[in-house]
């Protein structure tokens, strides 16, 4: 998952674990204040009354109500209510208590908040109960607890796209670095050495570690690159020179057979040297990014061409080639190097056959890969011989004559084409190369 | 036939030289490229066999001016650098055909006759050995009207030795003619004797002389 996701999740989290979080709290706490509220609006009523009491007033509250020793009296709309209660009990030294207490007023049951306060007045005792009503606080609590809810939730939705916009400002640089950089690094030629625009220093120090990390490596290329040109030219000319001193001496028509014989195979020999110069070439400059990658091959006719190339040398040794593709696939890539790709693997398919064996080409997708198998039935090798097929001279047949690069060229051009090989063997009964090649991106 | 042969090794240069002078080419020879350019200049050539490493300048300026002077003449690239890149260069600027150094003097000499003959407006279309008719544009072999059906590869052989003929060509140059420059190594042998075989058999029923000369295990001559 890139960053800018997890951070906009992570955001998305604690928003929604804060409004959750007042969601829970918020009722508690609203409770709590208006508690308070009530308790000294009771208070001060209770004091208020308590101030103003006087034998006429009991006794006046006391009369209206004939029957009981109670007295008592609401507001109109039932929001709150007073109440005075002759008890026949001793009076005890109660502190002034709160309740919640469900009271019928007039028919009508809501739930009070209730004062109640014993005192001692002229030797009876009196309980007083100042209620106030809770039905309305109740419905503002639920009321703030929307409107804080409803606010909190636009709030958080406001600032969450704040932050993605942000978050997704702040990462345009890096992504760019990625995508314009560190994706090129195979290709140091092409690197864009312009240095990012960012205010974020950490993205600036990235670019500019990336920028000289990208000069190190094309200053390197270079250098190689220089260095094979060196190579080849140094070498070769005078392979060249020689060849043709050669060439030109073998028209002597004064030369006896045996001098002839070993121009022969001293030309043989450089024949030899130029073409173990070449392969190596050849390598390092896949390796060092010398090819363009810019084609785009149909494997098919490559195929069929080179195999009509190489008819006659499996007439001789009267091979059968089985070759039936069934897909046109097109490779993004070489197509010299991918003409060389094949054609090793079929020369080597050819060299190590046996008399009257056969060749088998087969392609297919498999989990939408496409691969392309060469299979021949020739001498096999063991798991150790695998595992070393594809460093430079390494020789698995010393029988055949060969220098141990055909492989290595097919393991670099592989790799240079993201095309993944896999062989099986069995002595004796042959082996099988599998190319995978790579899902092109569209 | 004037060739001015481009080249800054002048041991080599000479060798090339001495290899066509025995071919009816008048060779002149440059060892670098404004010397070159002042040859070219106060004569007429008609084929430069141009080396890309030369010691003063890159070889594909020597090319984009001669194409730039509007000359005829026709330019074989050489080069040891063996990059494919300069071979697409090079053709697009204008070069006539490209080689890679070490090349074989014989391919230079097949080279040399196809640039010449496109030259000349493919005047040239036939070659003629003992009676038996080479036709160049369409790859047929005829003895008086009767045609010989050769495989191209036994044309291409056929050809290679006719235009080499009284010299011996070895195996291994007619397997790079015919295989081009492949990259593996015992590449030599048993499959160009398969088709030489073969083409002798075709030709004897028409002329029947010795038509290649089987030079101990060294290669094949056609005589004249």
């Amino acid at each position: 998952m890139k960053i800018k996701s997890k951070l906009i999740i992570f955001n998305l989290i604690t928003r929604l674990l804060v409004i959750l979080v007042f969601w829970l709290v918020l009722p508690v706490l609203v409770q709590k204040v208006i508690y308070r509220d009530i308790n000294k609006s009771l208070v001060e009523k209770k004091q208020k009354f308590l101030e103003h009491l006087d034998k006429e007033e009991i006794n006046d509250f006391m009369l209206r109500n004939d029957t009981t020793e109670t007295y008592a009296s609401f507001s109109t709309l039932h929001s709150e209510f007073l109440q005075l209660s002759r008890l026949p009990v001793p009076f005890q030294d109660k502190k002034t208590v709160f309740v919640d207490e469900p009271r019928i007023i007039e028919g009508e049951q809501d739930d009070y908040r209730i004062l109640k306060y014993q005192f001692l007045y002229e030797k009876m005792t009196y309980e007083l109960e100042i209620g106030s009503n809770l039905a309305e606080i109740k419905e503002l609590t639920f009321i703030i607890r929307i409107f804080v809810f409803i606010v909190l939730f636009f709030a958080s939705a406001v600032v969450f796209a704040l932050d993605a916009f942000f978050i997704e400002y702040l990462f345009k640089p890096f992504y760019k670095i990625i995508d314009t950089k560190i994706r090129r690094v195979h290709e140091p030629e092409t690197f864009d050495h312009t240095s990012i625009n960012s205010t974020t220093t950490d993205f600036r120090e990235l670019d500019t570690v990336l920028n000289q990390m990208m000069n190190r490596i094309s200053e390197l290329f270079k250098k190689e690159k220089q260095f094979i040109a060196n190579v080849s030219h140094e070498l070769l000319t005078p392979i060249a020179l020689m060849k043709n001193k050669f060439e030109n001496l073998l028209q002597n028509q004064s030369l006896d057979d045996d001098a002839m014989d070993k121009i022969v195979s001293s030309l043989r020999n450089l024949d030899m040297l130029k073409k173990i110069i070449n392969n190596l070439l050849l390598i390092s400059k896949i390796d060092n990014n010398q090819y363009a990658s810019n084609e785009t091959i149909d494997l098919y006719p490559l195929l069929y061409d080179l195999v009509d190339d190489l008819s006659d040398r499996m007439d001789d040794k009267n091979i059968h080639i089985d070759l039936a593709l069934q897909h046109h696939y097109e490779c993004d890539g070489n197509k010299t190097l991918l003409h060389i790709l094949l054609y090793n693997l079929m020369v080597n398919a050819i060299k190590y056959n046996k008399s009257e064996g056969s060749i088998i080409c087969k392609d297919g997708y498999v989990d939408e890969v496409y691969f392309l198998s060469i299979a021949d039935t020739g001498i096999g090798m063991n798991e150790a011989q695998i595992g070393q097929i594809f460093d430079r001279f390494t020789r698995i047949n010393t029988t055949e004559e060969g220098h141990g690069l055909g492989l290595a060229i097919v393991g670099s051009v592989a790799a240079f084409h993201q095309i993944k090989i896999e062989v099986t063997s069995k002595i004796n009964e042959g082996t099988t190369f599998v190319l995978y090649f790579p899902i092109k991106s569209t | 036939m004037n060739i001015i042969i481009v080249e800054d090794n002048q041991e080599l240069a000479t060798e090339i030289r001495d290899f066509l002078s025995k071919n009816r080419y008048r060779c002149t020879i440059a060892n670098n490229g404004a010397a070159a350019l002042e040859e070219v200049a106060a004569m007429d050539y008609d084929v430069m066999l141009l080396d890309l490493g030369l010691p003063d300048g890159d070889g594909f300026e020597i090319l984009k001016a001669i194409r730039k002077s509007k000359s005829r003449m026709a330019v074989i690239v050489i080069t040891a650098r063996g990059e494919l890149d300069d071979k697409v260069n090079g053709l697009q600027l204008g070069a006539d055909d490209y080689m890679t150094k070490p090349f074989s003097l014989t391919e230079l000499n097949a080279r040399l006759f196809a640039v010449v003959r496109r030259l000349h407006g493919f005047v040239l279309n036939e070659l003629e050995i003992h009676g038996i008719v080479l036709q160049l544009q369409d790859y047929k072999v005829s003895y008086q009207g009767n045609t010989i059906s050769l495989t191209k590869k036994e044309f291409d052989i056929f050809q290679y030795l006719v235009l080499n003929k009284d010299r011996v060509i070895t195996r291994l140059q007619l397997t790079e003619h015919i295989w081009g420059d492949v990259l593996e190594l015992n590449s030599d042998s048993n499959f160009i004797d398969v088709h030489v075989r073969n083409l002798r058999k075709k030709l004897d029923k028409f002329v029947a002389i010795d038509w290649f000369e089987t030079v101990r295990n060294v290669g094949y001559r056609i005589n004249s």
